[in-house]
């Protein structure tokens, strides 16, 4: 514990743990002192000046050092004659703040009237206007009037696009440097800097794409003005006209929490649509920020190709009929005898869904199969992130070893808060293939073959090899709380298989789990998988097979047609495909029956995050007419079979599920809507002091426990480590690496980041290309699985030299590493 | 490495080795000089080339040349004229001075003469107070102060200029 | 009795108070609040600059306004936004004028017209089309096409008082 301060501010008496700075401790005892450059998430630097507050220290004899006290006994304070910044003085014991004397409200008005000099009064037309804290600090502390020429105003062109995402207007800007220092300090991302200085100075970027940070919409929300503004809700609405709906982001393993603003309005033809998502606190999760995939990839909801009627294929073609004919005829091929069903789900399925589609799965001694290219879902439930465990606690004394992932693509909020441990004195080991953001943060950075992964953990373990090994292994081994963070960075489903094992026993043979901030951390490519693994689905090393010989297949929220081809082929050997989704994909055109489903945002239910946080989110937007939620069709369903699954409501399903999933006891809907207490105090209606982002009101989930941490009986498997098998293919070595900005049917349809998407390339080494006769540019022929697609090439030294890359979800039916031929294509001679 | 970098090697490695290894940050204003020397101001092309040798992103660079006054983002003319219209100097006729010289040489404040040589600026305090009117001549990478002037004065300097740059073409 | 004849009498007696409406209307009074206006500028630009504070102020949620952008080549209002879409709902409306009052570019305004009757709900929404006056002499209506840089800011810039 640290030690405790106790000062007086305003009258009221209030300790703090020494080093807090006065902001903050006014803050905690609810009293406000206006800020415009101050984030409490970032280093103070008490350059707006309008925190000045009278600041009275405890007297002190010189000769004796002695408190010196009045005749009434009481310690004497002596103020200092002039304002001191609130936001760059840390308290100290006995001290006295003064907040609402004439004398700091003077300096306020003062340094209101001053930094108004030169604001434009476009307040009406500004995108921040009724949520500014410019606005309102005015309204509270600021002058009626201004002695100041209007004349002298700089005027600026309007807004200037700082790339294709974020708005500038130079005329708002308060100089704040708010923004400028989100960019170094926090996400590492210097691309935006003042330039020049006094009245001249503005915000630039020379980045190559403007602004070119996975994270720049946090800035619009740090913003005190509308200087900075995204081109997404340009001009939308305006703020107060929104309703607010919580949700949780749909598009990684971190489950951020964040508010979508909707509205109903004319130019959607008077339906409710989403205009902006924003983050809502949890400093469990995503703190107080997005990542701009989260924050601009919603716009897929508005897409308008969705399926509304359940189809059946009759005479060869997919026809709507009506639920009960759809459920009738799937009901027929079940209570078929011996029929061999298998469930094929996707990780963006709720726990609900889940569960039911288990449910139904079950009563006919189904497969379930869980679609997805990593293992380990069963070890991160034995041994994953302790309960309790928060990166923000995370410091000196705790190793974090991140393998195969580039967290900064994978999940970038994890990235962020892996590096902030770090930062804070936390031993970060990374250990990739290539390259990745992360290394400049690590104490060790380790470097292997695609290929090694699981041996590299082998050899941390035995602490064998290299120096750096036996280094990172030390490192490793002595701290207090250990834990391993993996992904999926060039692997498939067998060689993630092997890793995890390894990661597991190195976790355990250190005893670094079954703790809070220790254990195993998946980086999921989808939102839900973990919660699948829960709910007894697994991926199944051989698909294809278990494809082709099933009778019945159901496949829900995911799409192995359209991804492989291999799978297509597969399907077309399955008597009878029934296909739950919301678009007509390659898979639903080969099913006999397809059911039309809610999107996440139509619909209630509950994720369980990478961290394994069983998170809620709610209904955002009214469900079009037509579809139902996939738990719904599989209760249906499982009604007709004969079982109680159960169709009425989410809320219901979970107390099933908490009944009968290990690890879910505790989980009912009304404690995931449970608040907490968070640090900082953040709120909308004093925006001035941590951004627009939202309070969190709405519970910030429930982390649930890992049989290590129930002192369950482990069974971790053991690991058998298989090497590498000898090249007996030729060709090229692929292996599928993840980029945030895929061509996943989630975010293309954001035409905002049209221009940042992936490019769809083999990213290879030069030397690798000389091998090829390839250059930079250059477009080639890739013959994969019996399948030719054309792809450029892109030319990288950071990539190792014996394989190419290529990303997922792009265009590419590479889900692991594979061979392939090339062939340069010869550019046609121009006519 | 780049074209700055293979344009004066020996000279950056010079500038380099006065700073850390890990602290090559350091280097960026001498490096800024050094592509200002040539041309009189920094390109943009320079900005990357000294963010690539330096380590840091080309905007911070940017905004470090944007801070001083005395780096220029745009081209100009040989040497500029850089008048002060601070108070002291305005209190002393700084003003009219600088209106009538911009007229001498046919060009506006900010502009650049026909020849290409001049480019008249008005600028904030030189802490020369007690010589108004006064200019600072900046170019050929050097700065030279030129205090107590009037019109006539400044004109002789600039014909002596325009003289040595004959010469020098002559030559 | 007699004292309650009286008094009828006299009132009979008087210059009836009623008139004959619609054959003869009053004239209503110069701050009489009636039918809104959306007014253009005289060259013919909306004033209106779709910032929904009318909206905002609107006791009976009876404005709905929704804001897009002006471009060069087409132009509503000068600055940056215009409203696209701008609707009263005049039987919500209970012409109280806050609208008028919180206009930051005195583009609406109550005028004098009170005689409004709707054969249906949908008939009582008036839309942008409606409510925009005409444009006076040869003015161009909106969208117009404009030299860059002519017209960029919303509000007018403020000017120092003059004395």
């Amino acid at each position: 514990m640290a030690d405790m301060v106790t000062l007086k501010i305003d009258q009221q008496i209030v300790t703090v743990p020494a080093g807090t700075l006065i902001v903050n401790a006014a803050r905690k005892a609810g009293i406000n002192i206006p800020v415009f450059c101050y984030h409490p998430k970032m280093e103070p630097v008490g350059m707006c000046r309008m925190c000045l507050v009278e600041v009275g220290y405890p007297q002190r004899d010189r000769v004796t050092g002695e408190l010196v006290k009045n005749e009434d006994g009481t310690t004497k304070i002596s103020f200092a004659p002039k304002l001191e910044t609130g936001c760059t003085t840390p308290v100290v014991e006995g001290m006295e703040v003064r907040t609402t004397t004439e004398k700091s409200n003077e300096g306020r008005k003062a340094i209101l009237e001053f930094i108004l000099t030169s604001h434009p009064l476009d307040c009406p037309i500004c995108d921040k206007g009724g949520e500014c804290a410019l606005q309102d600090l005015t309204m509270l502390h600021g002058p009626g009037k201004s002695r100041f020429i209007y004349d002298d105003k700089k005027l600026f062109a309007k807004h200037v696009p700082l790339g294709e995402m974020i708005l500038l207007d130079r005329e708002r800007c308060i100089q704040c440097g708010l923004c400028v220092r989100f960019q170094h300090e926090v996400v590492d991302d210097p691309v935006l800097h003042f330039y020049q200085r006094g009245r001249s100075l503005e915000i630039r970027t020379y980045s190559e794409p403007g602004f070119d940070s996975i994270f720049s919409g946090n800035t619009t929300d740090i913003c005190p003005v509308g200087a900075l503004t995204t081109v997404d809700f340009h001009f939308a609405a305006r703020p107060w006209e929104m309703e607010r709906d919580p949700s949780i982001c749909a598009h990684c393993a971190v489950g951020c929490n964040l508010i979508y603003n909707i509205r109903r309005e004319a130019k959607s033809g008077g339906k409710t649509v989403i205009k902006r998502a924003m983050p809502r606190q949890n400093e469990f999760v995503n703190e107080l920020w997005l990542c701009d995939k989260g924050r601009l990839g919603y716009h897929y909801v508005a897409a308008a190709e969705r399926l509304t009627q359940p189809l059946l294929r009759k005479d060869e073609k997919l026809v709507p009929v009506s639920w009960e004919e759809a459920y009738q005829r799937v009901e027929d091929k079940l209570r078929a005898e011996q029929v061999r069903l298998v469930t094929l789900a996707g990780g963006r399925l709720t726990n609900e869904d889940l569960f039911n589609f288990h449910q139904l799965n079950q009563s006919q001694n189904g497969k379930a199969v869980l679609y997805s290219q990593m293992a380990g879902g069963d070890l991160t439930a034995q041994i994953g992130l302790g309960k309790g465990s928060n990166f923000s606690d995370m410091g000196k004394g705790t190793a974090i070893l991140v393998v195969a992932s580039d967290l900064h693509e994978e999940a970038p909020l994890w990235w962020l808060r892996v590096k902030q441990a770090a930062q804070r004195g936390a031993i970060l080991i990374v250990a990739n293939a290539r390259p990745t953001r992360l290394d400049k943060f690590a104490n060790h950075v380790l470097r292997y073959e695609y290929g090694q992964e699981a041996a590299t953990i082998n050899a941390l373990l035995d602490g064998k090899g290299k120096d750096e090994f036996t280094q990172a292994a030390k490192a490793f081994s002595e701290a207090e709380n250990g834990l391993v963070i993996y992904g999926s960075d060039g692997l498939g489903l067998n060689g993630s298989e092997q890793l995890v094992k390894a990661c597991a026993k190195l976790l355990v043979e250190r005893g670094y789990y079954g703790k809070p901030n220790n254990g195993l951390l998946a980086v999921w490519d989808k939102p839900n998988i973990q919660g699948a693994w829960d709910m007894g689905f697994h991926p199944d090393r051989n698909l294809k097979g278990t494809l082709r010989e099933a009778d019945v297949a159901m496949i829900a929220a995911a799409d192995p047609a359209g991804d492989n081809p291999i799978l297509a082929q597969a399907l077309e050997e399955t008597d009878f495909v029934i296909v739950f989704e919301m678009f007509m994909t390659e898979t639903a055109k080969m099913a006999d029956v397809v059911f039309p489903v809610q999107a996440q945002i139509e619909r209630e239910g509950t994720y369980t995050s990478g961290e394994r946080r069983v998170q809620r989110f709610d209904i955002v937007l009214p469900h079009i007419e037509g579809p139902k939620s996939d738990y719904q069709i599989a209760a249906q369903l499982g009604r007709l079979m004969g079982l109680s699954t159960e169709d009425r409501s989410p809320v219901l399903v979970m107390n099933k599920i908490n009944e009968k999933v290990k690890g879910y006891q505790e989980i009912t809907y009304s404690r995931l809507a449970e608040r907490a207490e968070q640090w900082p105090l953040i709120s909308r209606a004093d925006s001035y002091y941590a951004g627009t982002g939202y309070e969190n009101e709405y519970g910030v989930g429930i982390q649930i426990s890992s049989s290590a941490d129930r002192g369950e009986e482990l069974s971790l498997g053991t690991l058998i480590l298989v090497e590498p098998q000898e090249e007996v293919a030729t060709g090229i070595k692929v292996v599928p690496v993840t980029a945030l900005y895929d061509r996943g049917q989630l975010i293309q349809p954001s035409q905002i980041l049209a221009k940042r998407l992936t490019p769809q390339v083999l990213l290879m080494h030069p030397v690798l290309s000389k091998k090829y006769q390839l250059q930079d540019g250059d477009q080639i022929k890739v013959k994969v699985a019996g399948n030719e697609i054309v792809s450029g090439v892109k030319l990288d030294a950071d990539v190792p030299q014996d394989v190419a890359l290529v990303a997922r979800s792009n265009g590419f039916p590479i889900s692991s590493p594979v061979f392939v031929q090339i062939q340069r294509l010869v550019p046609e001679p121009e006519a | 490495m780049n074209k700055l970098y293979n344009k004066y090697e020996k000279e950056i490695l010079g500038i380099l080795a006065r700073y850390p290894a890990e602290g090559k940050r350091s280097a960026v204003m001498p490096l800024l000089f050094l592509a200002q020397r040539e041309t009189g101001y920094v390109p943009t092309e320079a900005l990357s080339n000294i963010a690539e040798i330096t380590g840091i992103s080309e905007t911070d660079v940017a905004s470090i040349m944007g801070f001083y006054t005395l780096f220029h983002a745009e081209p100009a003319g040989r040497y500029r004229i850089q008048i002060c219209t601070d108070l002291p100097c305005a209190l002393r006729g700084s003003e009219s001075y600088l209106e009538q010289i911009c007229e001498k040489l046919g060009v506006k404040e900010g502009e650049t003469t026909a020849d290409g040589l001049f480019t008249v600026e008005a600028v904030k305090c030189l802490a020369a107070c007690h010589r108004a009117p006064m200019f600072q001549l900046q170019g050929d990478g050097e700065i030279k102060y030129y205090e107590d002037q009037n019109v006539e004065i400044t004109m002789q300097i600039v014909e002596e200029i325009r003289h040595k740059v004959a010469a020098e073409q002559e030559a | 009795m007699l004292k309650g004849l009286f008094t009828t009498l006299k009132i009979a007696l008087e210059k009836p108070v009623t008139t004959q409406y619609p054959e003869q209307r009053r004239p209503v009074h110069t701050r009489f609040k009636g039918r809104h206006t959306l007014k253009r500028y005289e060259n013919g630009l909306e004033k209106c600059i779709g910032c929904a504070l009318c909206a905002a102020a609107c006791p009976a949620d009876a404005i709905f306004v929704e804001a897009s952008e002006n471009t060069d080549e087409e132009r509503y209002s000068p600055g940056e936004r215009y409203a696209s879409t701008y609707e009263i709902n005049m039987l919500r409306c209970i012409f109280c004028g806050f609208c008028e009052d919180s206009c930051p570019t005195e583009a609406i305004v109550l005028g004098d017209q009170y005689e409004m009757s709707f054969g249906d709900r949908h008939s009582s929404i008036y839309t942008k089309e409606l409510l925009l006056e005409p444009v006076s002499g040869d003015a161009e209506t909106t969208p117009q096409k404009t030299k860059p840089g002519e017209f960029t800011r919303s509000v007018p810039v403020m000017q120092d008082p003059q004395d």
